[in-house]
């Protein structure tokens, strides 16, 4: 079923898709066609989740190093929400009203904490055309609710003893392993950019046609980036793992003796091929019988809901 | 009579293409950023090629015109005189020699609009360089307060700075007080709700957070573009002025000066700043 109201203001379009199919379906369309529009809002508030657009940034550059784009924000509207850990956006196709599509070919963001940002998501589509005056958007919201999979969520106790074994996330299939500080400080220096990476950036970017000044930028870019992989500090708890496996995570948690989270005051994540590396930086020392706690994004955890909308440019 | 008007316009033939030559200017970069939200704007990036970046400290655009190509104007009204904002410079010499780029700020055109018809304005440079007398550097200027900071630059461009002592403040808290007094007593206020108001004045007035520094600044030319602290080590720290009713107030937010720091006051004279006129026509829009 899918009802489509239209707000106050011109550019914004809710698109309303029910997500779960029922026996009742059949009569639920019915009566959605016979109450018709008028009885839209308190539907979505009963059975489905909407998508509501919140800001649009048509960020235009002319021909040069960097590109446009174009920068949704929308909110999510209905029920059930609140049983969602995360959510993000995945964009079918996108079109101007000249036709431009607009879907980018990058890999899918990762999910967004619904306590983020008041519940918005962003999401980015190419450049539209000058001309276009409107854009439509087919996708998906994908929705994390970790409570549908009992193997969505994993805890290890005492996780902190059993420093570089791997640990194997079961029902997950996901396999990580808790670092030590010297395990840690020698995966880093075999990250270290070497002659012959740099020779692989410079002879990639020739290929792709980019200038020298852009082929040292991106040499500059790439060193900046290790510049980043520093020592971490006292504390920090260190993961390696797959970077296929690090982004089925959606979140990993210090549980102390207590067996409640400890906050964590940074957290990062770094690839480099297929091996990543994650450091937790919590604000106070973990305990030693310390548990981790994974939320691990499993297909029963996650739901799709499709979504249609129209886009006002600005 | 006659060659005296033809040398004129001769003359003034000379001055005119000086001054076009001096408007040398290269699009780089357009940006139409179009938001329905907030910051929407449309961003012109000139380079001046003469002009190289190490020699810019700050500058601004001042425009005068700009049309797009169906007449409608795109300055925008509302936004105030721009200031002078700070050129960053590359820790890599070599950088200094690139020339410098400026972005002209403007209102975005219409949808249905493809050129910026024209942009006329001046890019206002600000390189200290030019002049001597640029900058004042005050080593251990802590150990000088109740009297006015002694330096070249500052007496060359009238400006005065004095750090206020304690004695002073509390002559300076008494001073306004009393004048505020009379202003509200004049207004009809009198008893504890007359010396309740002074007081939440002379308050609000002197109330400095730790690191912060009470000055006196006298600057009738408006010579001063910025201050900052330099350390030991030689890092700059950014001040933060407040100015109310004769006194200034210096803020680094957390960092508070210490006894071997040095005050900076970067000041703006004839000799280092320098207005280049510019016109760029037909700018397509992305």
């Amino acid at each position: 079923m899918r009802l489509t109201i239209r707000g106050p203001a011109a550019h914004l379009v809710l698109v309303f898709v029910t997500t779960r199919r029922s026996k009742n379906m059949r009569a639920v369309a019915l009566m959605g066609i016979v109450l018709s529009l008028s009885a839209s809002t308190s539907a979505i508030a009963q059975s489905g989740v909407g998508v509501e657009v919140d800001e649009v940034i048509d960020n235009r550059m002319s021909d040069g190093m960097l590109t446009g784009s174009l920068e949704l924000r929308v909110k999510l509207k209905g029920s059930g929400l609140e049983k969602a850990s995360g959510a993000r956006i995945l964009v079918k196709d996108a079109r101007d009203d000249r036709g431009t599509a607009l879907a980018g070919s990058s890999d899918p963001p990762d999910f967004t904490p619904r306590e983020y940002n008041s519940g918005t998501l962003n999401f980015s589509l190419k450049q539209p055309a000058r001309a276009a005056s409107k854009v439509h958007v087919k996708g998906t919201v994908e929705l994390f609710v970790p409570s549908r999979d009992p193997a969505a969520t994993v805890k290890v106790p005492n996780a902190l003893s059993k420093l570089d074994q791997p640990l194997s996330l079961k029902g997950a299939n996901v396999t990580l392993t808790l670092m030590s500080r010297e395990k840690y400080a020698a995966a880093l220096k075999a990250r270290k950019i070497t002659d012959k990476d740099i020779e692989q950036i410079r002879a990639e970017g020739k290929a792709h046609g980019a200038s020298d000044k852009e082929i040292e930028l991106a040499i500059g870019l790439a060193k900046a980036m290790e510049g980043l992989d520093s020592e971490p500090p006292e504390g920090a708890v260190l993961l390696s793992g797959k970077k296929s496996d690090f982004d089925r995570i959606y979140r990993v948690e210090i549980l102390g003796s207590d067996g409640k989270p400890i906050d964590i005051g940074g957290r990062s994540t770094s690839s480099r091929g297929e091996d990543s590396l994650m450091t937790l930086q919590p604000s106070l020392a973990p305990p030693k019988d310390a548990a981790l706690q994974f939320y691990v994004l499993t297909a029963k955890s996650k739901v799709a809901i499709p979504f249609e909308m129209d886009v006002q440019l600005p | 009579m006659r060659k005296i008007v033809f040398a004129i316009v001769i003359i003034a033939t000379l001055i005119a293409a000086t001054a076009v030559a001096q408007s040398d200017v290269n699009v780089t970069q357009v940006n139409d950023r179009r938001s329905s939200g907030h910051f929407a704007q449309l961003v012109i990036r000139l380079e001046l090629p003469k002009i190289k970046t190490g020699d810019v400290a700050a500058s601004r655009v001042l425009v005068s015109s700009a049309v797009d190509d169906s007449g409608a104007s795109l300055i925008d009204t509302e936004a105030g005189e721009p200031q002078l904002e700070q050129n960053y410079q590359s820790p890599d010499p070599d950088m200094g020699k690139n020339p410098v780029s400026v972005a002209v700020n403007l209102k975005n055109p219409a949808r249905k609009v493809t050129k910026v018809k024209e942009v006329r304005g001046e890019v206002e440079l600000y390189m200290p360089s030019k002049d001597a007398n640029s900058i004042a550097e005050i080593p251990k200027f802590l150990s000088m307060s109740g009297k006015s900071l002694s330096h070249k630059a500052l007496k060359a461009n009238g400006v005065d700075i004095a750090l206020v002592s304690p004695q002073q403040i509390a002559a300076e808290k008494k001073r306004l007080g009393d004048a505020k007094r009379k202003e509200y007593t004049a207004s009809g206020w009198s008893g504890d709700d007359l010396e309740s108001m002074v007081k939440t004045y002379t308050d609000d007035l002197f109330q400095t957070d730790e690191g912060d520094l009470l000055v006196k600044i006298t600057d009738p030319n408006q010579r001063i573009q910025s201050i900052n602290y330099v350390d030991a080590t030689g890092d700059v720290k950014h001040v933060s002025r407040n100015d109310a009713d004769g006194m200034t107030k210096f803020s680094t937010w957390g960092e508070k000066p210490q006894p071997d720091w040095k005050l900076q006051v970067s000041l703006k004279t004839p000799k280092n700043t320098q207005r280049v006129p510019f016109v760029v026509r037909d700018v397509a829009l992305p």
